[in-house]
């Protein structure tokens, strides 16, 4: 359809340029007819100055004589290449350029067009706007029953909410609804550093002191928390200190144990940084030494579409995967304690104690501080126990 | 499919561009009538396609299509429909795609209105203006395409941008590019005579309408742009030598240069080579002045220099035409036969006083403009040449050029009597002074160079008027003699009265409102009393109002004089929740005697709290709408001289027995 109407406009197009071919070709205002006739009018303005008395006359005299001077001059100087030889010709210049029209229009917009994308005007799309006042109002159902429960709403229910808000840019809402986790006692560092980002964007990126406040306490339960650690950093940095800042981020990559998605947003903040400071740039290789593992974001969509049995197969294959890897490469810390908590979940007691205790033995060569030691050891207590 | 289509229309635009670009300036050198009369159908081509594109993203902003990132970035759903109409040429690409609607309108219009021009002067006239339509269709398509789709689109667009919701500023673009480009085809008759190696009278008679025409648009844009800044932005002032301006105001200095170089041209067949270089001139200043805007060069230099794709290409194509215009000026000018003599004291003489003037100050506002720029890119000095520089180098040689053009009309061609004009204006300079005089004795305040300024005005006022007063012979001839006179007058000299008694108004109310205006910013709680320039204002309070967008707070003033209400004023202070902006709208009492203007801020800070106290700004303006009174008649006298039955000479056409075998296709 969109073709047929391009098709029609070139045709215009091509007429445009196709007219002259039809015109006679010679009824053209050539110049020794032109300038007298406009010197012949000044002639004729020049009486009519006289008669109206605006000028004098001998004014008009002098002023009749040069005009016509130069009308003689003009008719005098008059050459042929005006009335050229080749006035009777020049069709197929004409043809040429009415091919030519089209052709380079459609060459043009066969690269940079968008013939497929359809046009739509905004009262076309009530459908959208009403998916996208469901999702308010969905939103807003969860909140009020959240919000009228009597022992306060489930927490998961909570930062779910929350981060809905988040994804809908209503930070100031996502606030109220973090917080009311953060005061409860099953409050984790990732409620803190989730209520830290929604302050951070309820004040148009500013780490206010409230943000800040919860990026400690957040460190406190977890100190190894990415998110925390980077608006900890994000916070050092409007206080001025860049280098701090890229320090914390660099020494946080340092502790990385394999690939994250969130070590990509670190890596491209501390290269910002190091413009600022002066510092030397980094690259996710530096730190993680293979390209991503774990789930991609299509074994994450593929999950979500699953049947309960399909999906525990699935889970149980990625658990293999990670087991299988860990063989390969036994000194991944956090590995081994990512595949105990995952035969946790799966109530395989047994697989779960081997690899947390793969883990214990990593872990006797780290800091006494290190907070995993801790996660580690309640783990193998609470599978023993 | 529409703004696929606006799309396609643009690129069928071009390739006609293209054609018309070559075709008719070879059947010009070749003598080949059918290539140069295909100018007149590929310029209407073209001007019927970017009509069409034009239309396309008109509608896409009319019905708010987001999939258009021009639209998306532009406009909201919620804004006015009149607002969404003017978003098409609110940003870049579209301001652009207007730019160029403009461009083929004018040469449309040569190409159907032209048929008293030789077909071989029309032709190559043609053929540059497309050189023009080649550049910048070009620009719009490969690097600032209005027709940029996003899928899926946005739920809604980003801009509602209260400030710019403004019918002043609604209408302001559309006409100074009507002006600017308008110039354009000045431009390219210009270096079509170049390259035919002629130029004579009859060029000049065949550029006149043009010129005028474009100069008119121009004054109309400045004049509503610096409207909407003493309306709308609440600053009370009405001209801030900001570089926006300047940039449009040099094409007006020059283009009047070149209304005046060009009649001399006509009527004494010299300043031929002048009035081409100012041709080119006028118009390679409109080019810098699109540029200097378009390419973000005045937000900062440096921002132009991260994203330099588009500004590279604009200073490619000044570069293009200024450079390759002047240097065809330089190789062919030289050959031109020289003019008409002229004696030092003659109206020659007069224009050609007025060219330099005109010159000068339009280099001077160049200067004032561009140092800034130049400095910053050179050295990262942000320094900014403001009014000081412009009151001090600009005003001073406007004012020798009012003395100059009070006189100027009654001098003749070629030689005056010096001694018979000084006779007729004796009576009106003495008549000026003493107004001066009575101004003095009535004000007594204020800078010399005001009583100055209100000399060379008043001058001006009323030697154009005895000039006007001789011609119809009024008081020397019976009534009926002097009324016959004034209505056979030509339209192109009544035109000129008309103009330059605007300026002379328009002077009178500049100098009004800069040296006697009176300004108080107080702070105020209701029951404050301010008294300014004999008004007695009494702040009543402050309301909140809600508006169909907006959240108004708005403050009562009681106007009074001597005793006696004049009336009550109410500024405001609007705050747009969705835009996060707020605009202050003033308050005015107008009257052609001057401005009572009121506009009042935020409560201050450490009274917030109680929110009854305010920052109020009272300004009073006398005389200031006497400005845009001026720019009205400058206008209508240009419109006047352009209704001239004289510049529409129409010349036979010549046909052989043959030629009137019409085809149907015509």
């Amino acid at each position: 359809m969109i073709w047929v109407a391009f098709l029609v406009m070139a045709l215009v197009a091509s007429a445009f340029a196709l007219l002259p071919i039809f015109r006679p070709d010679t009824a053209a205002v050539i110049r020794s007819d032109a300038v007298p006739a406009v010197l012949a009018d000044q002639l004729e303005e020049v009486r009519r100055d006289l008669d109206r008395g605006l000028i004098s006359a001998a004014e008009a005299k002098a002023a009749e004589l040069e005009i016509k001077k130069r009308i003689l001059s003009v008719v005098r100087r008059t050459t042929s290449e005006e009335h050229g030889p080749g006035a009777g010709g020049g069709r197929a210049g004409a043809i040429l350029a009415a091919l030519f029209v089209p052709l380079m229009a459609f060459g043009y917009y066969t690269v940079n067009g968008a013939p497929d994308v359809p046009a739509l005007a905004f009262g076309e799309r009530a459908p959208e706007r009403a998916e996208e006042a469901r999702i308010v109002d969905l939103a807003q159902q969860l909140h009020d029953r959240l919000q009228n429960d009597p022992n306060g709403g489930a927490s998961e229910g909570w930062m779910l909410l929350g981060q809905t808000y988040m994804r809908m840019q209503r930070f100031e809402d996502a606030v109220r609804a973090f917080e009311t986790v953060a005061d409860r006692s099953d409050a984790t560092s990732a409620t803190w550093s989730m209520l830290a980002e929604a302050l951070i964007g309820a004040n148009a990126g500013t780490v206010v002191p409230r943000a800040e406040a919860a990026i400690e306490r957040a460190l406190e339960i977890d100190a190894m928390n990415p998110a925390a650690t980077f608006y900890a950093a994000l916070a050092e940095s409007q206080g001025g200190d860049d280098a701090k800042a890229y320090d914390l981020l660099t020494t946080r990559l340092t502790e990385a144990n394999g690939y994250a998605a969130w070590m990509d947003s670190y890596v491209a903040r501390i290269n910002r940084l190091a413009q600022a400071t002066g510092k030397p740039r980094v690259a996710v290789s530096d730190y993680a030494s293979e390209a991503p593992r774990g789930p991609s974001a299509a074994d994450v969509a593929a999950a979500r579409d699953m049947s309960e049995g399909d999906r525990a197969d699935f889970i149980r294959s990625m658990v293999d995967r990670l087991a299988s890897r860990l063989e390969a490469e036994p000194d991944d810390l956090d590995g081994w304690m990512r595949l105990g908590n995952a035969y946790k979940v799966l109530n395989e007691r047994k697989n779960a104690i081997e690899a947390y205790s793969r883990a214990q033995e990593l872990l006797e060569a780290a800091a006494q501080d290190d907070p995993r030691r801790q996660i580690v050891e309640k783990a193998l207590r609470d599978l023993q126990g | 499919m529409i703004p696929e289509i606006g799309h396609f229309a643009l690129a069928l635009a071009l390739s006609l561009a293209v054609v018309q670009s070559v075709l008719p300036i070879l059947g010009a050198s070749r003598g080949n009538v059918r290539w140069m009369q295909s100018a007149r159908s590929s310029a209407i081509g073209q001007v019927f396609f970017v009509g069409v594109a034009f239309a396309a993203l008109m509608r896409s902003f009319v019905v708010s299509d987001f999939t258009v990132r021009n639209v998306a970035e532009n406009s909201h759903s919620l804004k006015p429909l009149l607002f969404k109409i003017a978003g098409t040429w609110g940003s870049h690409e579209g301001s652009l795609l207007l730019w160029v609607l403009i461009l083929t309108v004018f040469g449309a219009g040569v190409a159907v209105l032209g048929s008293n021009i030789p077909a071989a002067t029309k032709a190559r006239t043609l053929s540059v203006q497309a050189w023009i339509s080649v550049g910048f269709l070009s620009f719009l398509l490969f690097t600032s395409n209005p027709f940029d789709r996003v899928f899926p689109p946005p739920a809604d667009g980003s801009d509602l941008n209260p400030l710019l919701q403004d019918v002043g500023l609604a209408m302001h673009p559309p006409l100074l590019y009507f002006g600017y480009v308008g110039f354009s085809i000045v431009f390219s008759f210009a270096v079509a005579a170049l390259i035919e190696g002629r130029i004579d009278a009859a060029w000049a008679r065949w550029v006149r309408p043009w010129t005028l025409a474009a100069w008119m648009s121009l004054t109309a844009g400045i004049a509503l742009g610096s409207w909407w800044a003493y309306y709308e932005l609440g600053w009370g002032g009405w001209w801030f030598w900001d570089p926006v301006e300047n940039v449009s105001f040099m094409p007006w200095l020059l283009g009047t240069a070149l209304l005046h170089s060009a009649i001399v041209t006509e009527k004494r067949d010299a300043f031929k080579s002048w009035t081409i270089l100012l041709a080119i001139l006028t118009f390679s200043l409109s080019l810098l002045g699109t540029f200097i805007v378009r390419s973000g060069l005045l937000t900062s230099v440096h921002a132009f220099a991260v994203d330099p794709e588009r500004g590279i290409y604009i200073l490619g194509l000044l570069a293009l035409s200024i450079g390759g215009s002047l240097t065809l000026y330089a190789w062919r000018a030289p050959v031109m036969e020289g003019g008409g003599l002229f004696r030092p004291i003659s109206r020659e003489a007069g224009l050609l006083v007025n060219n330099l003037i005109l010159a000068a100050a339009t280099g001077t506002v160049l200067f004032g403009t561009l140092y800034p720029l130049l400095l910053e890119a050179l050295t990262g000095d942000k320094i900014s040449v403001g009014p000081p520089f412009f009151n001090a180098a600009f005003v001073p040689m406007m004012l020798v050029l009012g003395l100059f053009m009070g006189a100027g009309p009654f001098l003749s061609w070629k030689r005056a009597d010096l001694a018979g004009v000084l006779q007729r204006v004796r009576f009106v300079a003495g008549l000026a002074v003493l107004v001066t005089l009575a101004v003095w004795y009535l004000i007594s305040g204020g800078p010399f160079l005001a009583y100055v300024s209100i000399l060379i005005a008043v001058w001006l006022l009323l030697a154009t008027l005895r000039e006007w007063a001789l011609r119809i012979k009024f008081m020397e001839a019976p009534l009926s003699e002097t009324l016959r006179r004034a209505r056979n007058l030509p339209r192109a000299s009544q035109g000129m009265t008309l103009a330059h008694v605007g300026l002379a108004v328009a002077m009178i109310g500049m100098i009004g409102s800069s040296a006697w205006k009176s300004e108080e910013i107080v702070f105020v709680t209701p029951g404050t009393d301010v008294t300014i320039a004999g008004f007695d204002v009494t702040f009543t309070g402050a309301e909140r109002l809600r508006g169909p967008n907006y959240i108004a707070d708005r403050g009562r003033l009681e106007v009074r004089r001597d005793g006696e209400p004049v009336t009550t004023l109410y500024p405001e202070r609007r705050s747009y929740p969705v835009a996060q902006s707020t605009t202050t709208e003033s308050a005015i009492r107008s009257t052609l005697a001057g401005d009572l203007y009121a506009s009042i801020s935020e409560p201050a800070s450490e009274d917030a709290a109680s929110g009854e106290a305010w920052t109020l700004r009272i300004l009073y303006e006398p005389l200031v709408n006497f400005i845009w009174l001026g720019a009205l008649m400058l206008v209508a006298g240009g419109a006047l001289s352009l209704s001239d039955r004289r510049l529409r000479v129409g010349v036979p056409r010549r046909t052989r027995p043959h030629g009137d075998l019409r085809l149907p296709a015509e």
